[in-house]
């Protein structure tokens, strides 16, 4: 009832948190652009305000054998990180909100550890562990790493779709003569669909961008943000700001085309 | 008479293109309890709410002793109002609580404990219960904090918005009986929302009938009950028979039944309904009669705890009929009777 | 006896097929064992693994030695100056975690209570630069910053100044870390603001609070949980931060996080980093897990 009350002199205060937002977001993508301002400068040394624009190091770019190389790296780890991770963060979402369980509690926290935990050290740590193990490293021993972080944080994405799921809708299923089986595919899933999605989006575009824990663990194979920091460190041209500006137009784009159909997702739902 | 304490004068609401409230006019006495009574959506809440400050009006004028208070925040209006969620803060005691306001307005520790005490007492709740963790208290003692805490700073107009709407049947009751008492012992001026004219009529002095943000009819229980002002408002008075009709001669004639009625004297009407009281109705053994009569037949009864409830099918029309257990008919189901009523006992109710 | 005897009448009556089947594992933790399984191996195995190496012999690549307590007596001796690096890290994290809180409060206030339908397309629009590398975004900083950048371009061509750029300095690691982690203490904050039921906040003014007491008293307590949460997350990553340092302060200060690295790789010491890796994961955990065991997940998670 009564729409949305707003107390107390509403448009004044509104008005300066919408700026302040908008100063933040600006904030957030200034560096971007930046970037994005370097990639389309033809000189090789960056200079502002830029004399002369030139596309040139993006054609350079999208030719390069090595890049492609790079990105099907990426790629992959992503990929299969994503497949592994909404398997586990699913079921992990169902011990994490789901059931009643004696050690739900303990396991609500350990979940959360890998999180709360510094990523570069959690890399070493890793790279000594699979040193100890005899394990060469490769882009498997990245995916594994990649899980290890993501996992955790597709689970929570996960539970929080299913503390709002009604347990009473499984219940009337089982009821109306499904099989536990039935149940998970008839209601569960295609009720957590958002949830999952979410995750599983997640954890594609957070394996994509990651570099403190690809950076000790993916051995010779490398992934696009290894590349970039090696080139930042060792020699800038402005092909460095090019692929990055390259790979989060990627990531924009995937993401864009995932919360389309997130929308869709929840609108066939009907909420 | 005296000044009135509030005076809406076209109060207005608007949400985006949606009116919530529409040309509010509404003088409120001191001391009185005033009931808003409307069907969700009617714009009661939004009513009250900027009368409390906690919206901001669009249009009109909120006069309170004769001052206009319409851009006085909540916070500096000597009002309170009783959330329908009751609003008490989770994380603090009873005592708190129920202090709040007056350690917002700087008084010192000393005087806010005595005086959270003596509100515990005036509401029935053990003293002890100072220290207690609101979230640990039953339905009922929240009720009671919260208007503890609504009492505490001795506002001058209560609001109430539907507090008692989550509450179980048995329990409300005793709770409309006690609000209505610490009306009476505090004498302040409440005024109440709710959808439930049951509820309005146990307590009020005044009930306001609202619906589509207007108030279509302002009056004391006794008037709201016997003169509806038309079918939406006698519908809303509970289960009542309603009968198409239109004006006939001297008689209304109901194309439904074919058959033309009595009905009470009234300038001007012509057409809508005749409204009957299931209570009005009775059943007429043979040889009796009344001045309109019609023959069906007995569907079905429904026991009401003191009173019965029949279902009198009269071709398409069905009829209710009340009585009281003492007074119950005896027959079978599906016996054939005649029921009948006097002119008098009729409303007549416009479209 | 006769109670006895009545009750093993009862077991033997009750059908078979209603006695609950008594099971080993529950639902709940048969759901939970591949997350579980993954960081034992994954998490929990790494870190034994650096604690092992850190008992073992300097500049060794193999725990099977005798241990010894030579790594931590290199650190903690007074000649070494690592402890400083700690110190960094820790005031950096710490400053880091004050801006964040004043930088993101409004916005969090604005995304739980004011945004309405646009906050779904704002929140999209704050959580996308999470998905670019943090080096990229970083250089980004370095572009802006540099001479002859974006920045001093800017003021040079229009206002003719010329001023020292803040690139390579201690401050400039702050202000990365505080644009790195920015989302890491939004987003609980958002959590914890939209844990206050809004009529609870209008009760408190319409009782007679001003907007200053309505925050202090009702709106800071009851989202407390999340704004909590927001400055553990930021200040366990911004301690464990290195690309901050390496990119934008131009190795003008070394954190903990640098040393680590560097005990890896230059100077080809695991069991000193490792020791290094304990000592810092010592002083996150016991941070974490503190803080962790008064936070109710369910409450925090679970509202919407």
């Amino acid at each position: 009832m009564g729409g949305p009350g707003k107390s107390r002199g509403p448009g004044r205060m509104g008005g300066w948190i919408g700026a302040w937002t908008l100063l933040v977001i600006v904030f957030l993508y200034l560096p971007v652009a930046c970037g994005v301002l370097a990639s389309l400068s033809q000189s090789r040394y960056f200079g502002f305000p830029i004399t002369q624009w030139s596309t040139r190091w993006w054609q350079r770019t999208v030719d390069s054998i090595e890049i492609g190389i790079l990105i099907q790296t990426s790629v992959l780890i992503a990929l299969m990180v994503t497949a592994v991770s909404v398997v586990l963060a699913f079921m992990g979402a169902l011990a994490f909100a789901r059931y009643d369980w004696r050690g739900r509690k303990i396991f609500q926290r350990i979940v959360l550890l890998p999180i709360f935990f510094p990523q570069a050290v959690l890399g070493l740590a890793l790279l000594l562990w699979f040193n100890t193990l005899g394990l060469p490293l490769s882009w498997k021993t990245a995916v594994f790493a990649h899980l290890v972080w993501i996992v955790p944080i597709a689970t929570l994405i996960i539970s929080i779709q299913v503390y709002s799921f009604d347990a009473a809708l499984e219940e009337a299923a089982l009821d109306l003569g499904a099989t536990r089986w039935q149940v998970l595919r008839e209601v569960t899933l295609p009720v957590l669909g958002p949830g999952i999605f979410s995750g599983a989006l997640f954890a594609f575009l957070l394996s994509w961008g990651n570099f403190p824990l690809s950076l000790y663990t993916t051995g010779a194979d490398s992934t696009v943000p290894e590349y970039l920091y090696a080139k930042m460190v060792a020699g800038y041209t402005p092909g460095v700001p090019t692929l990055g500006a390259l790979t989060t137009g990627g990531a924009a784009v995937i993401l864009v085309v995932g919360y389309v159909s997130w929308i869709f997702m929840r609108r066939a739902q009907g909420r | 008479m005296a000044e009135p304490i509030l005076r809406l004068s076209g109060l207005t609401k608007h949400f985006g293109g949606f009116t919530a409230v529409k040309q509010i006019d509404l003088d409120i006495e001191e001391g009185e309890f005033f009931t808003i009574v409307g069907p969700s959506g009617s714009g009661k809440s939004t009513l009250v709410r900027m009368l409390a400050g906690l919206e901001e009006p669009s249009g009109g004028e909120i006069l309170l002793r004769g001052e206009r208070i319409n851009e006085t925040p909540a916070n500096r209006r000597p009002t309170c109002m009783v959330f329908q969620s009751l609003a008490l803060f989770p994380h603090r005691t009873v005592g708190q609580n129920i202090e709040f306001p007056l350690k917002m307005r700087g008084v010192a520790r000393k005087a806010r404990r005595a005086r959270a005490m003596g509100l515990l007492r005036l509401l029935q709740l053990p003293e002890s219960y100072y220290g207690k963790s609101v979230t640990q208290c039953s339905g009922g003692e929240r009720q009671r904090i919260a208007l503890a805490r609504a009492l505490a700073f001795d506002p001058e107009i209560l609001f109430f918005d539907e507090p008692l709407s989550a509450i179980d049947y048995k329990l409300r009751k005793t709770l409309e009986k006690e609000l209505k008492d610490i009306h009476k012992e505090t004498g302040k001026t409440f005024m109440y929302i709710t959808h439930s004219l049951e509820e309005a009529m146990v307590m009020s002095d005044r009930i306001g009938v609202m619906r589509d943000g207007k108030l279509v009819q302002i009056g004391t229980p006794e008037e709201i009950y016997t003169r509806p002002r038309d079918k939406f408002v006698s519908e809303f008075m509970g289960e009542v028979n309603l009968l198409k009709v239109k004006r006939n001669g001297a008689g209304l004639h109901c194309p439904s039944l074919d058959a033309t009625f009595t009905g009470p004297a009234s300038k001007g009407f012509d057409s809508g309904y005749l409204v009957i009281r299931p209570e009005y109705l009775r059943f007429l053994k043979p040889g009796e009669s009344a001045e309109n009569q019609v023959e069906g037949v007995l569907y079905n009864e429904y026991a009401l705890g003191s009173r019965i409830q029949y279902q009198v099918r009269v071709g398409e029309q069905v009829f209710l009929v009340e009585k009281l257990r003492e007074q119950r008919y005896h027959g079978r189901l599906d016996d054939r009777v005649t029921i009948g009523w006097e002119a008098r006992d009729s409303m007549l109710a416009p479209e | 006896m006769s109670t006895l005897s009545e009750a093993v009448a009862e077991t033997s009556v009750r059908p078979a097929r209603r006695m609950p089947r008594r099971r080993l594992f529950s639902p709940g933790l048969l759901a939970a064992l591949p997350v579980l399984a993954l960081l034992a191996i994954g998490f929990l195995a790494p870190l034994i693994a650096v604690t092992a190496f850190s008992f073992a012999e300097p500049r060794s690549f193999t725990v099977f030695g005798a241990p010894t307590l030579e790594n931590y007596r290199t650190i903690f001796s007074p000649a070494n100056t690592v402890y400083l690096s700690f110190v960094w890290s820790l005031v950096f994290a710490a400053l880091a975690v004050v801006l964040l809180a004043l930088l993101c409060y409004p916005v969090a206030y604005g995304l739980a209570h004011i945004f309405g339908r646009w906050a779904n397309l704002i929140t999209l629009l704050l959580v996308f630069p999470l998905f670019i590398s943090e080096n990229i975004r970083l250089f980004g900083w370095v572009l802006f910053f540099i001479k002859n950048g974006v920045l001093d371009g800017t003021l040079k061509s229009l206002f003719g100044l010329e001023l020292q750029s803040i690139l390579f300095t201690p401050p400039v690691i702050v202000f990365g870390m505080v644009y790195v982690y920015l989302p890491f203490m939004l987003f609980p904050m958002v959590l914890g603001l939209s844990m206050v039921p809004r009529e609870v906040v209008e009760a408190a003014g319409d009782l007679g609070a001003s907007r200053l007491q309505t925050f202090r008293e009702v709106e800071l307590p009851l989202a407390m949980p999340g704004f909590i949460i927001g400055g553990l997350l930021t200040f366990v990553l911004a301690v464990g931060a290195v690309a901050e340092s390496k990119v934008l302060g131009g190795q003008s200060v070394i954190v903990i996080t640098h040393d680590i690295e560097i005990a890896f790789t230059y100077a080809q010491n695991w069991p000193l980093g490792a020791a290094l890796s304990v000592l810092l994961t010592a002083v996150v955990g016991t941070l974490v897990l503190l803080v962790l065991r008064y936070l109710d997940l369910d409450r925090i998670l679970g509202r919407r």
